[in-house]
């Protein structure tokens, strides 16, 4: 591991919200876990009931209060369980995305996939991507309130 | 042209038949030539009203104001109010109608045709400064009356921009509607002013937005003037946590609050994020809340960034029809989910 490398993972640990459909996603992780696939430990999960239940102000209130990353993480488009809630989720994030990227937010300190209740691989997968992703923007600073 | 006396008439002729409650509607300000709007309930009273290139309110705010009016004081309303709508105000009402807020027996819509000229913008009047005692459409041109004498300028010089890009300056929607439909006009390409900001770079763009969102005194004028912000309690506010004798110190201190009340950039951005979402696919570019802004900040781009979107990728056009799904009520398969990983 180079120096560089090093400097930066130990100074700097990125914290991501993860929100996750109770009835897959966090199956999943639940999966990755009983699994013992090795993932990092920075997503902290929240359980929701779907990911269409998530209003933008869940997403913006993380990242105020100082999340480097928010995951949306649900069914796959046709296996929802109320039958419509991840096409209803689709749309709200979509536009919750463009918002933040359109302020100057850094697109990629926010993510949405679907990961089923048998995927905790995929589930490791999204959550290493995420954090490999989030190591080089450094701490988010931008929609955090300050509180000194 | 739309006949000044047409408009009084129909008003007075309303009101005497008592077929409706009042008309909203627009008379002269006591500050210089500027228009107010103003509920009138009499005949006698529809001399009052004017149509000039000043009266750029939306008056579909004063529906929301008279039904919550109607809720607070328990009366029954069998009778319909009118309202002078221009393309604009139309939409609104439209979208009001479509959550159902009130009924379409409720209201009467004069439709009043904005034509090729659209309404003023006050603040590009004061750049040319323009300090003028009236005003009034003719053709392509506004025409001031000052100290000087008349003074005629292009409408386009002094036109509102959303009134440059304005796609719908007729109100589609309508009981009578007076002048010409000029529908299709358009003297600027839609969201022109939103693509010459969408090409700064995300680190300009984000330099704008933290000096923007860092002015915002959260007077919350954008929010009393909006007629979409009709909610009893909104989300900022939460007026509604009782307190009684038995709430402890921690309940209180623990309570959600999605906002905080200091206006700091963090949570004044939280606050017009929130607003921009919830107007996602409602906000019918009135421009109200960029207008009534002491502070100038340009919250036009943001409620036409998410206009686009739906526009662009979910092929939503708000305040289209009554019985139209909303846009984040409702979902089509071809939604884009690229960004999904």
């Amino acid at each position: 591991m180079s120096e560089q490398q090093a400097e930066t993972t130990t100074d700097y640990e990125p914290r991501i919200v993860a929100f996750l459909c109770k009835w897959c996603s966090s199956a999943g992780s639940d999966l990755a876990g009983v699994s013992r696939i090795q993932y990092p430990a920075n997503a902290t999960p929240i359980t929701v009931p779907c990911t269409g239940s998530i209003s933008p102000n869940y997403i913006l209130s993380a990242l105020k209060k100082g999340a480097d990353g928010v995951l949306v993480s649900g069914c796959h488009i046709g296996d929802c369980h109320y039958i419509e809630g991840n096409f209803l989720a689709r749309r709200k994030i979509h536009l919750v995305k463009e918002l933040l990227g359109f302020v100057g937010v850094e697109q990629d300190r926010f993510r949405m996939s679907w990961v089923s209740a048998a995927e905790g691989a995929k589930y490791s997968q999204v959550i290493k991507d995420f954090v490999d992703d989030l190591r080089p923007l450094g701490p988010q600073t931008k929609v955090k309130a300050d509180r000194s | 042209m739309i006949n000044l006396q047409d408009i009084r008439d129909t008003a007075r002729n309303m009101l005497a038949k008592n077929e409706v409650r009042g008309v909203i509607g627009y008379r002269r300000s006591t500050n210089g030539m500027l228009a107010e709007p103003v509920i009138i309930t009499s005949p006698e009273q529809a001399d009052e009203l004017i149509w000039d290139p000043t009266c750029f309110h939306n008056l579909s705010l004063y529906l929301v104001e008279d039904r919550k009016f109607l809720a607070h004081t328990r009366a029954k309303s069998d009778k319909p109010i009118a309202i002078i709508a221009k393309g604009c105000d139309a939409r609104s009402t439209v979208v009001l109608m479509q959550e159902n807020y009130f009924e379409r027996k409720d209201v009467y819509i004069i439709g009043a045709s904005c034509e090729g000229t659209g309404v003023v913008d006050e603040r590009k009047l004061a750049r040319k400064g323009i300090v003028a005692t009236n005003s009034a459409f003719d053709g392509d041109d506004f025409v001031f009356t000052t100290a000087q004498g008349e003074q005629r300028i292009p409408a386009r010089e002094v036109m509102a921009d959303r009134c440059l890009e304005c796609r719908e300056p007729f109100p589609k929607e309508h009981n009578i509607a007076l002048g010409e439909n000029k529908t299709g006009r358009q003297l600027e390409a839609p969201f022109t002013a939103l693509k010459r900001f969408e090409e700064l770079d995300p680190a300009a763009r984000w330099e704008f937005w933290d000096r923007q969102f860092e002015r915002c005194i959260r007077c919350f004028a954008c929010r009393s003037v909006c007629p979409m912000c009709y909610c009893d309690e909104c989300v900022v506010d939460s007026t509604s946590f009782p307190v009684t004798g038995q709430t402890t110190a921690e309940e209180k201190a623990n309570r959600v609050r999605w906002v905080e009340r200091s206006a700091t950039r963090a949570e004044n951005m939280t606050y017009h994020m929130t607003r921009v979402l919830h107007l996602a696919g409602r906000c019918v570019d009135c421009n109200e809340c960029e207008r009534v802004c002491p502070v100038n900040i340009p919250l036009r781009l943001l409620n036409n960034k998410m206009e686009r979107e739906a526009r662009e990728q979910f092929g939503y056009e708000p305040g289209a029809s009554i019985g139209g799904p909303s846009l984040t009520a409702s979902f089509l398969d071809t939604d884009p989910g690229k960004f999904i990983r």
